[in-house]
């Protein structure tokens, strides 16, 4: 019987769950780039440690998608054969983010910022960092960075113009967050906002402060557009809990009822 | 048109009498308190879940490629299939810890004890066939937390000294988790589990019906029974019926329980279905933070504890199967608490064990 039961048992426990950093290690380690850059110490593996946590980390992006190479060999992991691209130089940086960035990099490439590069202008990581980039904000647009290059001033008025925008595009990003945690397919809204998204930082890479306000309203349009499918959404959602409730006080009400009656047949008997 | 169909089963079947005997002339203790009806809640939840679980298998297709997305149907298409779904996942986890509270009071009353070992053993049984349900439930919408969770689950059979590596691949049907994993797993929630635990149920429920109900071991009437030597039903005379008294009784905590089950579902189903249930599998991608559910943090942390896994399992096997075979080692017919305070206090201390490993396993 003891041997039957701790087998049975053992066979949970086989099922049970290991620590995920552990899993997370393993993942991580089947790249070369990371098994290797991640050991080294200063500037050659500094790039694995910033890398972590980063936007790129948490969305899958690896060493190789940027870098090339063959990131499960490492005597290939370097190889121009396998698409080896290794550092670009500063003027490369907008067309080696650009790749995926298609958007933005046009748009950039059109501003005073691109017009500037190679002449002491900013590529894409003077403003967002390379290895360790997040989620853009409008709040890469402040005093202490912009004021390296130039004055803040006209950085200023094309951050304010963008902000009543952003926040809305925030607004309903953690909307649509909301109700995806509750299991409501937000794919198409998801795909809708990105697509805004994309197309307004597109207009603000520009860096041209007027074409910014005239094209704002358009933009405002469409999310408003949006939000009235996420507040149909959530118009549901506030519907479903009043029906929710009320069967939960008829539940309740059904289990008040029965105690009641189990009362007066113990008290019949009784008497 | 009721009294004519009983009329003509009785006839045949002698239906009146089987009424009889197992509702209006069944007696049970004057004193049985609510923690009885917890097994009446339990059947209730089961029943709920096998009826939720046919109606979603209705939707539901068992591939790697169709399973994330026919679960988003249910969610999103099909109508109330976020209500069957949301109901399943919340029910099981509710049957958890009725479950768990029911062998509670089971323990705190002495109601395993001779005669009632294999009442006992049966139950034991069944909580952990339920955890096995849990776990293969838990894959089957293919979700990121799915996949991952299975990974490194079945990522634990490998410390098994020598057998490890064979039973990984035994498990998942191959050296990673995938359709294979998935199609064991379905099979096996949907019919191997399912078909054990009716077997199971019925054999537990005949234990009960056979021995007869436990006294409560509580007042100054309470005498512990007689041992006997041949087999005997406890039989409470003067007791109250099955039906309508106690039965009203269990229908008033079923209806609390199945209030506070819709009250989360509409309200707060994300205290169940984390979110990354909701993002399909990437083999690719490991989500940060993933831990199991609740009722298994206990035995996560206890892995944690120990400098290797192995002495993690072997520390859970020992601790599980003395929980197990607990009436054939605690053999003293004494049931009342206050007379067994050894027991109490280790009652109590396995309680704080159970509860202190698990917020620890959370924020680990």
């Amino acid at each position: 019987m003891i041997h039957i039961l701790g087998r049975t048992w053992g066979l949970l426990l086989f099922l049970l769950f290991l620590p995920t950093d552990v899993s997370a290690q393993q993942n991580q380690d089947e790249t070369v780039c990371i098994q290797c850059h991640g050991g080294i110490p200063g500037a050659i593996g500094a790039p694995v440690r910033q890398w972590q946590g980063s936007i790129h980390q948490r969305h899958g992006v690896l060493c190789f998608h940027c870098h090339g190479g063959d990131p499960t060999d490492f005597g290939l992991a370097h190889s121009p054969e396998r698409g080896f691209l290794g550092a670009p130089g500063d003027e490369d940086v907008p067309k080696f983010c650009g790749r995926c960035h298609v958007g933005v990099t046009e748009d950039y490439f059109e501003s005073a910022h691109g017009q500037a590069l190679g002449a002491g202008g900013p590529n894409c990581v003077t403003c967002h960092g390379s290895h360790a980039v997040q989620r853009a904000t409008s709040e890469l647009i402040n005093p202490q960075d912009c004021t390296r290059c130039h004055e803040y001033g006209r950085a200023e008025e094309i951050k304010n113009a963008i902000a009543g925008t952003e926040a809305f595009i925030s607004s309903l990003e953690g909307d649509v967050a909301a109700l995806h945690r509750l299991g409501i397919d937000t794919s198409r809204l998801e795909g809708s906002i990105f697509s805004v998204r994309n197309e307004f930082r597109r207009l603000f890479h520009s860096v041209d402060v007027e074409r910014v306000r005239n094209e704002t309203d358009n933009f405002q349009q469409q999310l408003g557009v949006i939000a009235g499918q996420v507040e149909a959404l959530q118009a549901e959602l506030a519907r479903r809990k009043v029906w929710g409730g009320a069967v939960v006080v008829l539940l309740i009400l059904a289990g008040v009822l029965s105690l009641l009656l189990y009362k007066s047949y113990m008290e019949g008997k009784e008497g | 048109m009721p009294k004519r169909i009983v009329d003509w089963l009785d006839l045949r079947l002698g239906i009146r009498d089987i009424l009889e005997q197992n509702l209006t002339k069944y007696l049970l203790p004057r004193n049985i308190n609510i923690w009885y009806t917890l097994g009446a809640v339990l059947l209730t939840l089961f029943a709920l879940q096998f009826a939720t679980g046919i109606l979603l298998l209705i939707y539901y297709q068992p591939s790697p490629q169709e399973a994330f997305s026919s679960v988003q149907r249910i969610m999103n298409e099909i109508p109330y299939g976020w209500l069957l779904r949301n109901l399943h996942a919340v029910g099981s986890n509710l049957i958890v810890a009725v479950l768990l509270l029911h062998m509670l009071s089971a323990l705190f009353m002495g109601s395993y004890k001779r005669p009632r070992e294999l009442t006992w053993v049966s139950g034991f049984l069944l909580l952990n066939l339920s955890l096995g349900l849990c776990l293969t439930g838990y894959l089957l919408p293919w979700s990121q937390l799915s996949f991952w969770a299975t990974t490194i689950a079945t990522d634990a059979a490998g410390a098994i000294p020598l057998l490890g590596a064979d039973l990984v691949g035994f498990l998942r049907g191959g050296t990673a988790v995938g359709e294979d994993t998935l199609g064991r797993f379905f099979a096996l929630h949907v019919m191997g589990f399912p078909l054990l635990f009716g077997l199971l149920v019925a054999f537990h429920l005949f234990c009960v019906r056979r021995t007869g109900v436990s006294k409560p071991p509580f007042g100054p009437d309470y005498t512990p029974p007689k041992e006997h030597d041949r087999f005997h039903h406890e039989h409470h005379p003067g007791g109250i019926p099955f039906f309508p008294h106690y039965m009203a009784k269990e229908a008033g905590v079923i209806s609390f329980f199945l209030a506070l089950l819709v009250a989360i579902t509409f309200f707060a189903p994300g205290l169940f279905i984390p979110p990354t249930a909701n993002i399909p599998a990437d083999p690719f991608v490991t989500p940060p933070g993933i831990k199991p559910e609740w009722y298994f943090l206990w035995a996560y942390q206890v892995l944690k504890i120990f400098p290797s896994e192995l002495m993690g399992l072997a520390v859970q096997v020992v601790a599980m199967t003395l929980l197990a075979l607990l009436p054939f080692i605690d053999r003293s017919p004494e049931r009342r608490p206050a007379r067994r305070p050894l027991f109490v206090a280790l009652f109590i201390c396995g309680i704080a064990i159970f509860v202190g490993l698990s917020i620890w396993g959370y924020f680990s």
